[in-house]
């Protein structure tokens, strides 16, 4: 077939990423690629439904991708060019089928029906009409359900807890958190559903956590390479991904293999499996309509690396859902995770708070991170009032916090109301985990 | 492939304006649906600046907010827009008007904008959110060629004039 390229003068200069970037390594061992749900989306959406690719048709010369329907309605709808990039198609001829990236989709999503029933699901919850309401209720719920859970928290895990929400100015963010901490609670009282097999349960925590994940067995091999390939021809997704988690035994590595490829189709997930690419949590049983947009805000990407998070892991079952993305990617969700801790003299173990708040005094906290310190505060003190209830002596009722961050261990900085958590982080924080910070409770 | 329109199909989704009737219609559903993911993005993404909501139950009609560029004329005020989504949405753009009174060169008094990516440069990548972006850049740069406010584009070259007549016009516009 003759190709069909316009004669205009082309011009074959590199940008300078493409002169700079290096070729992705063939995976050949079993390391694990994770690739966060939220830039699995991306790529294999169609940019103009917003869908996933359905029969997918590549441009010839821009190597851009749509759904067949789509990029035929709007080549005749409109303009003769790339919807995505204005480079001139002259026709249909100007298009490829690209079936190799349908077989990719299909490998990952085997079950395109139920990937799209799940949708429509979400969709027809998601009433706009509604979702002002639900908001509020969302906040409150959520609220609610985690001073419920809150014994059994206890129990669980000393380092569990946080996920709710911080104060903070805008709608969306709170709502977005308000429902993470639903999520918290589903995942403390779905216990019963969880695998408690050691292996077993850190690769799924490890896939639940980044949703996606190729395969790791040599043998999967042919499957890893077109997710690293799709990666590496899409400019940098993978660079704000982790590739980390390296099976340390033939077994786990088998054994997380098919827990991940489970975690990578959504669909036919088992109830255990969570935090799928799909926004459809799997225990979907007791979806309300904010849980869409939970899951779908909460991108999950592991830092392994970071110790506190894996201990927090190990530490207990309940806490999944609080840990997540570290800080590293803050410059695409714009979220950040916090640990908060009582200041090591001012709040010592005799303090009044100190002791009604027990082993309870050391929060994880996520929000985002265009929230001040003012509302961590203001965070803080609503917080551990709803936490204590009646157990709140009479004397803190006001409870008013300095809080001060710890670049260095031993060295308190306290910090100014006014700053984002994103500048404090800049400024103090530079290492890629949850930035430590410490609470003193002002009598003033 | 594409879908042929029935005649009774194109006449449904009485909010839309059609900005040309020749194109090719997909299904209702599948715009509400994008528009759907499109709010649910928006809500998500929290953007900065701009924010937009369907108007009460019909998802084709939308109001949305623009914050004026900061270091512009336009710095201090907010602007609210009304968005009408065709039936052919995405491969058509919506009709997109000023509800908020707004001097500039490229707005006539009635709110309607003139926008080449509203009109010929739509690209069905355009999305609610890109709209309202490129309408808050369009404040701060206007293209004086081809005004639809003549008076506003001759102003334009001296910006303290045009500021004090801006600050004139938002009070005698003050309630509306």
């Amino acid at each position: 077939m003759a190709s069909l390229e316009p004669t205009q003068n082309k011009t074959w200069d590199l940008s300078l990423y493409e002169l700079q970037r290096k070729p992705q390594e063939i995976i050949t061992d079993s390391t694990e690629i994770a690739v966060s749900p939220r830039s699995l989306h991306s790529e294999l959406m169609c940019p103009i439904c917003l869908d996933m690719l359905k029969k997918t048709m590549t441009t010839k010369e821009c190597l851009h991708r749509f759904c067949s329907d789509c990029i035929v309605t709007a080549l005749r709808s409109g303009n003769k060019e790339c919807p995505t990039c204005r480079k001139k198609l002259v026709s249909k001829r100007s298009l490829r089928a690209d079936p190799n990236f349908d077989l990719l989709i299909s490998k990952i999503y085997p079950s395109r029906e139920e990937y799209e029933a799940s949708q429509e699901k979400i969709m027809a919850k998601f009433n706009p009409t509604q979702s002002q309401k639900a908001l509020v209720n969302s906040i409150n719920e959520g609220i609610k359900l985690q001073s419920q859970n809150r014994p059994q928290r206890f129990r669980t895990n000393k380092g569990g807890g946080g996920g709710g929400a911080a104060a903070n100015n805008n709608g969306g963010a709170i709502a977005g958190n308000a429902n993470r901490a639903v999520n918290t609670h589903d995942t403390a009282s779905n216990d019963s559903n969880s695998n408690t097999n050691g292996n077993d349960r850190e690769s799924r925590d490890a896939a639940g956590a980044t949703g996606a994940a190729a395969p790791a067995a040599p043998a999967a091999a042919a499957t890893t390479t077109p997710v690293s390939t799709s990666s590496s021809s899409s400019n940098n997704t993978t660079t704000n991904t982790t590739t980390t988690q390296v099976a340390t035994t033939a077994g786990t590595s088998g054994a997380s293999t098919s827990s991940n490829r489970m975690q990578v189709d959504d669909a036919s997930n088992p109830p255990s499996v969570r935090s799928t690419p799909s926004p459809v949590p799997s225990n979907s049983s007791s979806t309300k309509p904010k849980r869409a947009m939970s899951v779908m805000t909460s991108e999950r990407s592991e830092e392994s690396e970071s110790d506190s998070q894996m201990d927090c892991r190990t530490e207990g079952d309940s806490n999944i859902d609080t840990e997540g993305e570290g800080n590293g990617e803050l410059g695409i969700n714009d979220e950040i995770e916090l640990v908060f801790k009582p200041h090591p003299t001012e709040m010592s173990a005799d303090n009044q708070l100190i002791r009604a708040l027990k082993d309870n005094c050391i929060r994880y906290i996520k929000t985002t991170a265009n929230a001040t310190v003012d509302h961590l505060s203001k965070y803080l003190a609503i917080r551990l009032t709803l936490d204590l209830g009646a157990d709140l002596p009479e004397a803190c009722r006001l409870l008013n916090f300095c809080i001060y961050v710890a670049p260095q261990p031993q060295q308190l900085v306290i910090l100014n109301g006014n700053q984002t958590l994103h500048q404090v982080n800049d400024k103090f924080w530079k290492v890629n985990k949850p930035m430590e910070m410490y609470y003193s409770w002002k009598k003033t | 492939m594409a879908q042929n329109i029935s005649p009774e199909q194109s006449g449904a989704g009485g909010s839309s304006k059609h900005n040309d009737d020749s194109l090719p219609i997909k299904d209702n559903h599948a715009v509400s649906k994008r528009l759907h993911k499109e709010l649910m993005n928006l809500m998500m993404a929290n953007e900065k600046g701009i924010s937009a909501f369907p108007d009460g139950e019909n998802i084709f009609k939308w109001v949305g907010t623009i914050a004026g560029p900061i270091n512009t004329v336009y710095s201090s005020q907010t602007y609210r827009l009304s968005l009408d989504f065709p039936n052919s949405y995405p491969y058509a753009a919506p009709v997109v008007k000023f509800l908020t009174p707004c001097f500039h060169p490229n707005v006539d008094l009635q709110g309607a904008i003139c926008l080449d990516i509203l009109k010929d440069k739509w690209s069905a990548l355009y999305d609610v959110r890109t709209i309202l972006l490129s309408i808050q850049s369009l404040l701060g740069e206007p293209n004086n060629e081809s005004p639809l406010n003549a008076q506003a584009a001759m102003m334009w070259n001296n910006q303290n004039e045009y500021k004090k007549y801006l600050d004139a016009f938002y009070e005698k516009h003050k309630d509306t």
